[in-house]
């Protein structure tokens, strides 16, 4: 006779349901996938950061590891080519373009987003317009005006100024963010400010800019952003007066300074990259909010 | 009070309501002037003047150092008959266009879709895939011709002890371009966060109905996400064909760095334009060429006009087919 | 709002002041000696040679003070003239753009002022004198010539069992078939001779000069697809790439050295022959002095060209809008005629001195890879290239031609010719500012 006392019911667990199972591998497949491609997308930093480790004929041949770790490349950099003498460059443009473009562009957005007008529309149009258009399509007269504009015998060509100070007249790209924020601004605290007796400039610059310091910091970082890497307006400009140059133009003639040391232009590479990648990590909230303000609402 | 009188009265308080609105509307106007002011002087000096100085120049043969000489169409006959690179310029321009950018924009568009599906480590990924973007172009193109350096590149050497011979990338004429491309999909990371928080911002019971519906993963995709964030897809493409005719950064480093590893120094310059073999040679690149290494100010301003007729043209071709398949706003269906 | 526009006030007002101040700088002339701003293209070593010399012109000239300033190509010299910023002295490495410059008045005529201080273009050889000038506008000097031959690597000659340097087109291909070596993988190891043009010095002027070909007729019409040398010269490149592989050919390529680095690839042994400047003999004395090369000049197609080679040189002159153009013209002057500074320049550059006088002076230290190049310049043969109004655009478009044509992209070398015989001519009459013939 078998005994065929059923012993206690073992605990089963239920097997998943084909949903569910399928769910598991998709994000299984999904993070996968994920991480394939971050790692393929920090490889490029691996491996200029390599390069900027290894002597100038290590990093000419087929090696793939530093051998030994050349540290000294990021200091040499600065005796082998003025780099300070071009990030001082780069942050004197970036700084006044900035500083032009917010305070300039903030009441252009702000009339366009909030006050009533005949052709409001047609004018935001114009702003669209001036967003599309290539730059190569204004570059050839604006150089021509630039070059024959001499006041008390100073010559624009060969500095930087004529990038920065277009900046100060208001930048397409800045409005166009500004203005579709503005238009999410409430119009009961504009009432309200209007009711307190503020004329229309008191309320722009005390309310509205401080309920748009979000978009305005993202402003801000994207011009800075954009003037920082800009390359064709400086290079056009500037390109023959090596005492004017900015970190990209430098960096891109740093192989002819000095015969494409590879190993130098990676360091440099990577010291050009690092201001850029600490100001993201500083103001990543702003950054992130910026680009969705661009996006979403467009 | 006589009837009169109380008419005067009543009329006196609508003429004051009329000149005050009058006041008020001029006042109005002035401020917005005031406003935009700067913006006004700015667009006449920096976009209107030089429009029109651009397309006057057009018809001149101008080289800075002699007055303007009206040369009628000639500048235009060259263009379109003779200049042997104007037609390749285009080309390149437009394979940019109809290759990099559509695959920037699934390409960013598919990487959104995974991070908003992720929930672990979202944030490090999203750090992640948006650094490159910070990359200042030039300095990213300078390491990516030094590591797709046939010979000596880490991806070469690489896929060679992987057993498969590597491309030659920036050497090759057939290859430069798709490494342009490599190099724009490392850097999609600013529409990447755009699709990310379009894709997150979609309705969570517009899923939940389409499962409901028996929809799979991939037709929820098709059905609902897509048509959902169908404008920022627009935008994403506007912007992208946008950059597209501008490009100019990458190509003209590229060249300049993949020709210089092992040519001429301080010689001839500029004969390298486009290398290799004038594949990288795109439209903003032979216009600067032939307006400020040649000092042809003339034809490169009619080169301008040609590049103002096409961005316009495609820019309208896209908005306009866009009120067949954006859904603006509202439910998709 | 009126802490804003004070802010805003404040910065124009900084913008201004800066803009003032610079401007002020930038007029405001020194009460000491007349100074001169000089723009070459040397750097680095050669620089330093530039500036010993200048140097002595300083001392014995207590009224003007010289800076030097080096790197400078072509293309910053246009844009300077265009915008107005030019130096008071400009030189560049190529006669490219005398075309350009002379007829448009960036560089001034300085023929009344050689005939005011009595300086003969005759001073100067043939071959210089053809391409410091255009249309009958004199608006450059020489200062040092330049030539070219054949660098060869005794070493690998050596071992490969070579007694001398080719003298023919065949014996070149012979030489350089032996010469190059290939490691297991197929990949090359030693290049006997990089044909690519682009590559180094490698120019359509400089190869074509073997076969004897010529570039324009009479009217200065474009005839490469009249003159056989041209498609000769075409087909033997495309033969020997054919030889070695281009794929292959591409990729060593790809791994070299900077040409002016340490590192350059004849100089490391890394190509067994190459087509290279006289002043390659200082540099190799530079860096790497144990190297066992000797010097030649190019092999040709034709025995009785031999001995001769490519000529350009180095020019000088002064560019319109400069503003002390009679200083300026005095170390112009004394640069390209004193036979003391271009002895010295060509001693510490090894560039060819570029008067008859300085040719022969006692100075000139003695070099025997160096004398190759002397001779070479007094060759009647050699020749120069064509001097139009396009400037440097016109070689540059045989160039994409022929970078086209080595890569296998024209299918017919005869109707490629022709066409392109068509776009120089449009080219020259467009830069005339004729539009299309």
């Amino acid at each position: 006779m078998s005994a065929t006392s059923a012993p206690a019911p073992l605990v089963r667990r239920r097997a998943w349901s084909p949903g569910r199972r399928r769910r598991f591998l998709l994000t299984v497949a999904n993070n996968a996938v994920l991480i394939g491609l971050a790692i393929a997308f920090l490889a490029p930093f691996a491996f200029i950061t390599l390069t900027a480790l290894m002597s100038n004929s290590q990093a000419l041949s087929a090696d793939l590891w530093p051998h030994p770790f050349a540290w000294h490349n990021f200091v040499d950099v600065f005796t082998k080519a003025p780099l300070w003498r071009w990030t001082l460059n780069t942050l004197e443009y970036s700084i006044l373009a900035t500083l032009g473009v917010v305070v300039s562009s903030v009441p252009v957005a702000y009339a366009l987003a909030r006050i009533r007008f005949r052709g409001r529309e047609v004018l935001f149009m114009i702003v669209l317009i001036a967003l599309m258009l290539p730059p190569q399509v204004t570059v050839v007269p604006l150089y021509v005006m630039w070059a024959k504009f001499h006041p008390f015998g100073f010559n624009f060509i060969g500095t930087l100024w004529p990038v920065i100070l277009p900046n100060w007249l208001g930048d397409a790209f800045s409005i166009f963010l500004l203005r579709q924020f503005f238009l999410t601004i409430p119009e009961e605290y504009l009432d309200a400010a209007r009711v307190d007796g503020c004329g229309e400039l008191r309320i722009l610059s005390t309310v509205v800019v401080r309920l748009a310091k979000p978009a305005i910091v993202a402003v801000a970082l994207f011009s800075f952003l954009y003037t920082f890497n800009d390359f064709f307006l400086p290079l056009l400009y500037a390109g023959e007066s090596p005492h004017h140059w900015v970190l990209s133009i430098g960096l891109s003639e740093f192989r002819s300074l000095h015969q494409v040391q590879w190993n130098l232009t990676m360091a440099a590479t990577l010291l050009v990259m690092a201001p850029v990648i600490v100001i993201f990590f500083l103001a990543q909230k702003a950054f992130v909010e910026g680009v969705t303000l661009t996006g979403v609402k467009g | 009070m006589s009837a009169a009188e109380a008419s005067v009265s009543a009329a006196r308080p609508a003429v004051d309501r009329r000149r005050a609105r009058r006041r008020s509307a001029w006042r109005r106007r002035r401020l917005v002037l005031l406003l935009l002011s700067p913006w006004l002087a700015g667009f006449a000096v920096f976009f209107g003047y030089p429009l029109v100085m651009s397309a006057y120049l057009s018809f001149n043969h101008y080289d800075l150092l002699s007055p303007p000489r009206w040369v009628g169409l000639a500048n235009y006959r060259y263009m379109f008959t003779v200049d042997p690179q104007v037609w390749t310029a285009i080309k390149n321009t437009l394979w940019l266009i109809a290759v990099m950018v559509p695959l920037q924009v699934l390409f960013s568009f598919g990487i959104a879709s995974m991070l908003a599906r992720a929930k672990s480590g979202g944030g490090f990924f999203r750090t992640v895939f948006y650094l490159p973007a910070l990359a200042p172009p030039v300095a990213a193109t300078l390491a990516f011709v030094f590591i797709l350096n046939p010979s000596t590149g880490p991806v070469n050497i690489i896929l060679g002890h992987l057993g498969i011979t590597g491309p030659l990338w920036f050497q090759d004429p057939a290859w430069s371009k798709p490494s342009l491309t490599i190099l724009g999909l490392w850097g999609v990371g600013n529409t990447m966060i755009i699709f990310l928080a379009a894709v997150l911002d979609v309705p969570r019971h517009l899923y939940e109905s389409a499962e409901l519906d028996g929809a799979g993963p991939f037709q929820r995709l098709r059905w609902v996400t897509i048509p959902t964030i169908s404008p920022v897809i627009l935008f994403a493409v506007i912007l992208g064909v946008i950059q597209g005719l501008q490009y100019f950064t990458q190509a003209y480093v590229a060249a300049g760095v993949a020709s210089g590893q092992a040519s001429q120094a301080a010689d001839v310059t500029s004969g390298n334009l486009g290398y290799p073999l004038d594949s990288t040679l795109v439209y903003p690149v032979l216009l600067y060429q032939h307006g400020f290494t040649d000092f042809q100010m003339g034809y490169a301003s009619a080169m301008a006009m040609l590049l103002l007729a096409v961005s316009f043209a495609v820019t309208l071709v896209i908005v306009l087919n866009s009120r067949k398949w954006v859904h603006q706003g509202g439910a998709a269906r | 709002m009126r802490r804003v526009r004070a802010l805003v006030a404040l910065l124009v007002l900084v913008g201004a002041c800066a803009a003032a101040v610079a401007a002020v700088a930038g007029t405001s002339r020194s009460t000491g000696p007349t100074k001169l701003t000089v723009w070459v293209g040397w750097s680095a070593r050669e620089l330093g040679v530039f500036q010993k010399v200048v140097a002595e012109y300083d001392q014995a000239h207590p009224n003007v003070t010289v800076d030097v300033v080096g790197s400078i190509n072509d293309d910053k010299i246009v844009a300077a003239i265009r915008a107005g910023t030019a130096p008071d002295v400009v030189s560049s490495f190529n006669s490219y753009n005398v075309g350009t410059y002379c007829s448009s008045g960036g560089w001034i005529n300085l023929g009344p002022l050689m005939k005011q201080s009595g300086i003969s273009a005759s001073l100067f050889p043939a071959a210089t004198q053809y391409y410091t000038q255009y249309d009958g506008t004199r608006c450059a000097l020489p200062l040092l010539a330049d030539d070219y031959g054949l660098y060869y690597n005794k070493t690998l000659f050596k071992s490969a069992g070579i007694s001398g340097p080719p003298k023919t087109i065949a014996e070149l291909t012979a030489d350089a078939k032996k010469l190059t070596k290939f490691n297991p993988d197929g990949s090359i190891k030693v290049l006997g001779l990089d044909p690519f043009i682009g590559f180094y010095e490698n120019v359509p002027e400089r190869w074509v000069t073997a076969w004897g070909a010529k570039w324009l007729d009479g009217q200065n019409n474009s005839i490469l697809s009249k003159q056989p040398g041209w498609s000769q010269w075409l087909k033997w490149q495309r033969s020997y790439i054919d030889w070695v592989g281009y794929d292959k050919l591409v990729k060593f390529q790809a791994g070299l050295g900077d040409e002016f680095s340490a590192s350059n690839a004849f100089e490391v042994g890394k190509l067994a022959m190459n087509l290279d400047g006289e002043w390659r003999v200082a540099f190799i004395q530079a860096e790497h002095p144990k190297l066992d090369y000797g010097t030649a000049p190019m092999p040709t197609a034709k025995p009785s060209l031999y001995g001769s080679g490519y000529i350009n040189g180095t020019i000088i002159g002064i560019p319109k809008n400069g503003k002390n153009q009679a200083e300026a013209w005095d170390l112009v002057k004394w640069l390209t005629t004193n036979t003391h500074a271009l002895a010295e320049l060509s001693n510490g550059l090894r560039n060819v001195p570029s008067t008859q006088a300085s040719l022969t002076s006692k100075e000139l230290t003695p070099d025997a890879h160096f004398a190759t190049f002397l001779k070479i310049f007094g060759n009647p043969n050699s020749t120069t290239s064509p001097i139009t109004a396009a400037g440097v655009s016109y070689t540059n478009l045989v160039q994409n031609f022929a970078t086209k044509w080595q890569a296998g992209k024209v299918s017919s070398l005869s109707s490629g010719l022709s066409s392109l015989d068509k776009q120089l001519d449009a080219m020259v009459k467009q830069a005339k500012g004729g539009g299309v013939p």
